[in-house]
């Protein structure tokens, strides 16, 4: 061990109750890092993941002009093929093709004189492809009661089920559970009256009570043969692999749709207001961070100059018998990094434990929380390597720049003034 | 012989005034003076009389105001920071007043400090690390900390430290001050005897009759001038 190395390491052990308060501010300042990465780290992964798989995919793909200003005329024509080879993608999971429509619905109560609806609503009419969507989003998960929709044989058979899914909302403001029947009335892509019976196959809980307030489920050859579009979809909803390989997967997506027309967006930009909450959410971890940073890099610069006034007799002594400068500032320099390594080692250890509970027991929203039209029951950390790299990267930083200002006022000491005893 | 009249270190109208709050103080006024190999000299004076100040310029720990010192040809006025680093780590010795041994460093790495600055090899710097202790009488204290040592041991290690690079000129600034008048004389009669065994120069300030007694020059500064110098009988 060099001179330099073994006069720090000792140094660090004189004060004790001090290298221990330096510390443990270090090692907090880590720990607090530490989770609020994971946290945000996880609660966000978690939220992508739970709105992307349950609800809109990863990846859509749309005609071009669909996302800013949507209409039921802009639709993939030649969808199947489209939605096979965007399968066959190396990233990709599942997709599945949607059609996006709105129409009257209206119950009727029983022996109710007919023509007489005794309730109605507005609502979007969402057509899936049974399998498709099960595949992509596992549909089936959200039907609280009744059935999924029956998949149709072949697509090109275009044969109608005749039954509808609502939202647990729509299906209590139009007073109809399972088995029941209602009229749906709509204009078709063509220009024609739309309106057709259909029976209550099932009831869906999104967990968000305004998507179920407002949302009703056909399949998709019920809904092109209603909305006269045969053939045709709004939007592939693409599941990718991971959420990693979005930015690849879109590419590659972009490749197939580019000369069709079509435009591909991930959930970056057709989330954009969960988005840019996000990125706003990013920007106040980051001041925090540079808060916590902050706050525990001035108690160690407290501690460290206090440690320099001290020893400003020794450093004199140094000084005379002829030791240089930048050894003196290397030495006190060295005495802080110890003490942040220790303090990462520390906060490492203690930042896992933490993390580890906080990814198993995380926060539980009792009701749910709403972000950004999505809606999240529980938030869990997720333990990445940003999770250690940051926090240690800032302590070694922090306790290097800190000490410095005092190393070099330690190693300017006027030898002669510093050792004079009267 | 020629190397008793080899002078080590020679100063010429050495002046240090200091600046108090706008207040000029001049310290030493003009001193000439020289110091031949294998002196035992003490300066001695009242306190204020500029004492430290003019061991301080010799040792190059402080800067003259005027005047010059020499050591072995060099000016260190000419010297750079590092070179004055440099010249103190080898050529001076320090023995403080208040000893200022490193409170973390055992007493043989204490002594070995100056020999790692200088990169001597480890080998000799443990022989010489041994041999000196056998010297100043501590052959057993090699690994204590400084703080398991009384006020003498602990001069005696300084005084280890300051010889056991070989320096030029071991400088000691009052170093009884701290010490009962018994402990004092055994000191100065281990200097001494080192002295005249090693033939290092050695020039230190007191106010002490016992350590002036023991001195074989002794210089008189009074008010930042060299007053009188009296060569002792023996
Ligand atoms: N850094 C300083 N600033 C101002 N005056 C000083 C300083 N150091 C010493 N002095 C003054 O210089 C004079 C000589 O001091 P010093 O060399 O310490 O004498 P001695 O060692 O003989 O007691 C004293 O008057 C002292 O007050
Ligand atoms: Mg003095």
């Amino acid at each position: 061990m060099s001179l330099t190395a073994k006069l720090a390491w000792r140094n660090i052990f004189r004060q004790r109750r001090r290298t221990i308060l330096t510390i443990m501010t270090m090692t907090g300042g880590f720990v607090l890092s530490s989770l609020s990465i994971g946290w945000m780290d996880g609660s966000y992964s978690g939220m992508i993941l739970f709105f992307t798989n349950h609800r809109t995919g990863q990846i859509q793909v749309h005609k071009e002009g669909y996302l800013d200003n949507p209409s039921i005329y802009d639709t993939i024509d030649n969808y199947s093929s489209v939605g096979l080879e965007i399968d066959s993608l190396e990233n990709v999971r599942a997709w599945a093709p949607r059609i996006y429509t709105g129409a009257l619905l209206a119950s009727r109560e029983e022996g109710s004189p007919s023509g007489i609806y005794s309730n109605s609503a507005a609502a979007a009419i969402i057509g899936i492809d049974p399998r498709l969507e099960e595949n992509a989003t596992e549909f089936s998960n959200q039907i609280t009661d009744g059935e999924m929709l029956t998949a149709s044989e072949a697509d090109s058979s275009l044969r109608a089920t005749g039954q509808i899914l609502l939202g647990k909302e729509l299906a209590l403001t139009l007073n109809v559970t399972v088995g029941d029947s209602l009229i749906l009335f709509s204009q078709a892509a063509d220009g024609s009256g739309a309106d057709r019976k259909y029976t209550v196959q099932g009831i869906v809980s999104t967990g968000n009570p305004e998507v179920d307030r407002t949302t009703s489920y056909l399949t998709l050859a019920d809904s092109q043969l209603l909305f006269a579009l045969e053939g045709r979809v709004h939007e592939l909803a693409v599941m990718t692999t991971s959420l990693g390989e979005v930015d690849a997967a879109a590419a590659e997506i972009s490749g197939v749709t580019g000369s069709l027309g079509l435009e591909t967006a991930s959930w970056k930009v057709f989330a954009r207001e969960f988005y840019a909450g996000m990125k706003a959410d990013e920007t106040q971890l980051k001041i925090m961070l540079a808060i916590i940073i902050g706050v525990a890099a001035l108690g160690v610069l407290n501690t460290i100059l206090m440690m320099v006034l001290e020893r400003r007799r020794e450093f004199g002594v140094m000084k005379a018998i002829g030791t240089q400068p930048k050894s003196i500032v290397r030495m006190i320099v060295l005495e802080a990094n110890l003490m942040g390594l220790v303090s990462i080692i520390a906060g490492g250890i203690l930042s896992t434990i933490g993390l580890l509970i906080l990814s198993k027991h995380g926060m539980v929203f009792d009701p749910p929380m709403d972000y950004g039209g999505f809606v999240f029951r529980e938030m869990l950390a997720s333990i990445t390597p940003a999770c250690y790299w940051i926090p240690s990267v800032s302590v070694m930083i922090t306790s290097s720049v800190v000490s410095l200002i005092p190393a070099l006022k330690a190693a300017h000491t006027d030898a002669a003034k510093s050792l004079r005893t009267v | 012989m020629k190397t008793q009249t080899e002078n080590v270190i020679v100063t010429r109208d050495l002046r240090k005034t200091y600046e108090d709050g706008g207040v000029p103080v001049e310290a030493v006024r003009g001193i000439d003076f020289a110091l031949t190999k294998g002196e035992f000299t003490a300066i001695i004076g009242p306190s204020g009389s500029g004492k430290t100040t003019f061991l301080n310029l010799m040792a190059g720990l402080d800067s003259p105001t005027g005047g010059e010192v020499e050591l072995s040809g060099n000016l260190i006025s000419e010297m750079s920071g590092k070179e004055l680093s440099n010249y103190r780590r080898d050529h001076i010795g320090f023995i403080f007043q208040a000893y200022n041994l490193f409170p973390v460093l055992t007493v043989e790495e204490n002594i070995e400090y100056i020999m790692l600055l200088q990169g001597v090899h480890k080998k000799e710097r443990h022989e010489r690390v041994m041999k000196i202790l056998e010297q100043v009488e501590l052959q057993d204290f090699a690994g204590r900390l400084p703080s398991k040592l009384s006020g003498g041991q602990q001069q005696r290690v300084a005084v280890a430290r300051a010889m056991v690079s070989k320096p030029s000129l071991v400088i000691a600034d009052e170093p009884t001050a701290n010490l009962d008048s018994k402990t004092s004389g055994d000191l100065l009669d281990m200097m001494k005897k080192l002295n005249e065994e090693t033939g290092m120069t050695f020039l230190f300030s007191t106010h002490d009759e016992i350590v002036m007694k023991r001195a074989r020059k002794v210089v008189t500064i009074r008010d930042g001038l060299l007053y009188k110098t009296d060569e002792s009988s023996e």
